[in-house]
């Protein structure tokens, strides 16, 4: 008796149940979760940084919310800093001389692998396992490679005879940059390889075969037909290996600390240091507000081009 | 004379130059191979190079005139690391940091990906550009107000710290790959199943998800490499060694003036074997994911 009355109303309960399940009102609540994690732990901390930038804190007021505002007293105050133009000519040159080679080699190392032979793919993803190692172990690695004493890179120099002493790589004012600079472009370059394999597998090879009855050579195909039609891959690509060059921090905090006497430090670096060691949190803040600036601005050119990419 | 002597050069001349393209032709995909084969050789260098100066004794790490594999190889850094630095303690933090990450990140990205695969709105747009545009936020950028939040809420010094933070750069970026995996199952198969009294949701786990088992898998394994190379966040919201994960630990040996170079390179093979194994495992597909992921 009891279970002939308690089945009808399992049943009702588990219809209205389906029926939720497949109102659209189940989308919010799917969305809702990630969208909610990603306001508190990405949008406050943005906008928090914002604020933060504004104010004076030390660590006697980290832990309150009203703390005293300053306006802009601490951009001022790294503008008038001996070390800003420094820093500035060094993030320029770092992200500059990154963005460009890494774009070379990767460019280079996608055509090659583009061509038609045995294993050509299987080798093309050996080159990205670089790309996939965490920084800290790429910051080891070359850290001992670009050793003074003992290194690779300058045996290999000495024994080719285009050195005659020990290169100082990271400890010379005046390479330190240089020398972080070839591990970030190791680093970057199977990442601009694979996009740009990408972009030239999904050109057409009719278009090629149309070109070449029309008599256009190797050059004038590369020229004319590979670049516009890579177009979009190509600016999606270099506002994406901008915004990565950021992430060298790890490798350049590895391997010079910035140093010495700061000739390979860089923004991302300086904010980290203003807060973390010298316990000046509103200016670390101060510069991180204005490259996150700077990153979104270069995020919205990347998503303009893969949205100007995608066919629809 | 000179003329018969041309004309009967020619033709052997001519039949000579086919031939040698013939054979070019016949054998350039094997040179390219070769050349192929030389660029990745040039390029892993350094990683060989980590390996093989870990497995060599110090006299031989030091010696003047490197030798270009071991000679006497030996497994003495390996032991001193596991025995006097305790470095299974880093490992283990990394294991628990990094799976945590995965799970929490695919348990929030999965639902989120599928609505923003099925719905099409003008808002669902907005919301993957706005997802987009934090994928690239640079944690150095954003470590400071992390951190200042994290003390505020009593969290920093804790594993669940580094977790949460270091879940905002995992879950923008599963959150597209997946979006792209899920569009890829033609929606007819889920509407079959909603004919036949199945509800959307359940459509979807029974039907969707398992169809796009490989791409989450994939999904989960990058989620989880990218987890475990992350520096920043542990290294400024952690001070306390025994909780600290590989990276912070490698940073121990390597940053600064430590220049035992035979232990540092050691625990960087053991460290990095884990993520070689795993690339290796999914390299085909992680390939693919990394190009649809940025790109669409």
């Amino acid at each position: 008796m009891s279970a002939t009355l308690r089945k009808p109303a399992a049943t009702s309960w588990r219809m209205s149940r389906d029926r939720f399940l497949d109102s659209r009102a189940i989308w919010p609540l799917l969305i809702g979760a990630a969208a909610l994690y990603l306001l508190l732990f990405v949008g406050y901390p943005v906008v928090y940084n914002v604020v933060m930038s504004a104010q004076k804190v030390t660590l006697a007021n980290l832990r309150f919310f009203n703390r005293p505002f300053v306006g802009l007293d601490n951009y001022r105050t790294l503008l008038d800093d001996p070390l800003f133009g420094l820093v500035l000519r060094n993030t320029l040159a770092f992200v500059a001389a990154n963005v460009a080679l890494q774009f070379l080699f990767g460019f280079g190392l996608a055509l090659y692998f583009q061509l038609s032979f045995p294993a050509s793919s299987f080798l093309r993803g050996l080159v990205l396992t670089g790309w996939m190692l965490p920084p800290l172990v790429i910051g080891a690695i070359w850290k001992w490679l670009l050793a003074s004493d003992n290194g690779a890179l300058n045996y290999l120099l000495q024994s080719l005879g285009l050195v005659s002493g020990k290169i100082y790589w990271l400890s010379d004012p005046s390479l330190s940059l240089i020398g972080v600079t070839i591990a970030n472009i190791w680093f970057g370059v199977p990442f601009n390889m694979i996009l740009l394999s990408a972009g030239l597998a999904g050109i057409p090879d009719d278009i090629y075969e149309a070109a070449s009855l029309d008599g256009a050579g190797r050059v004038r195909r590369f020229l004319h037909l590979t670049l516009p039609l890579l177009r979009p891959t190509v600016y999606a690509l270099l506002a994406l290996s901008t915004i990565y060059t950021m992430r060298a921090f790890d490798l350049i905090y590895t391997m010079t600390h910035g140093g010495p006497l700061d000739s390979s430090n860089i923004f991302p670096l300086w904010s980290y240091r203003l807060s973390f060691e010298l316990f000046n949190f509103g200016g670390g803040a101060a510069i991180s507000t204005t490259m996150l600036v700077v990153v979104m601005a270069v995020a919205f050119f990347y998503v303009r081009s893969v949205r100007a990419e995608r066919p629809q | 004379m000179s003329g018969q002597v041309a004309a009967l050069a020619r033709p052997a001349v001519a039949e000579r130059s086919v031939s040698s393209r013939l054979r070019l032709r016949d054998i350039r995909p094997w040179l390219l191979c070769l050349g192929g084969v030389l660029i990745a050789s040039v390029y892993l260098f350094p990683v060989y190079w980590m390996v093989v100066s870990a497995l060599k004794g110090a006299n031989e790490l030091n010696a003047s005139v490197p030798t270009l594999y071991p000679h006497a190889p030996t497994l003495t850094a390996f032991r001193w690391i596991f025995e006097r630095e305790n470095v299974g303690r880093y490992l283990e933090n990394s294991a628990i940091i990094s799976t945590s990450v995965t799970v929490l990140t695919l348990v929030l990205a999965i639902g989120c990906a599928y609505a923003l695969a099925r719905v099409r709105s003008f808002w669902m747009d907005a919301l993957v550009v706005a997802i987009m545009a934090s994928q690239v936020l640079p944690p150095p950028l954003l470590v400071t107000p992390m951190f200042v939040i994290f003390r505020q809420l009593g969290l920093v010094n804790t594993q669940l710290a580094v977790i949460l933070a270091t879940t905002t750069k995992t879950l923008p970026f599963a959150i597209i790959m997946l979006r792209t995996t899920f569009a890829q199952i033609p929606i007819e198969l889920e509407e079959a199943a909603r004919v036949d009294g199945c509800p959307r949701l359940g459509a979807f786990f029974r039907v969707t998800l398992p169809l796009a088992r490989t791409g989450t898998i994939v999904v989960g394994a990058l989620t989880f490499l990218f987890a475990y190379g992350e520096f920043v966040y542990p290294l400024s919201l952690v001070n306390r060694r025994d909780l600290q994960p590989g990276p912070v630990g490698l940073y121990s040996f390597v940053g600064a003036d430590y220049s035992d170079w035979g232990n540092a390179l050691a625990f960087a093979t053991v460290f990095v074997a884990p993520v070689i194994v795993i690339f290796m495992l999914f390299q085909r597909r992680i390939v693919s994911g990394l190009t649809a992921g940025a790109l669409k």
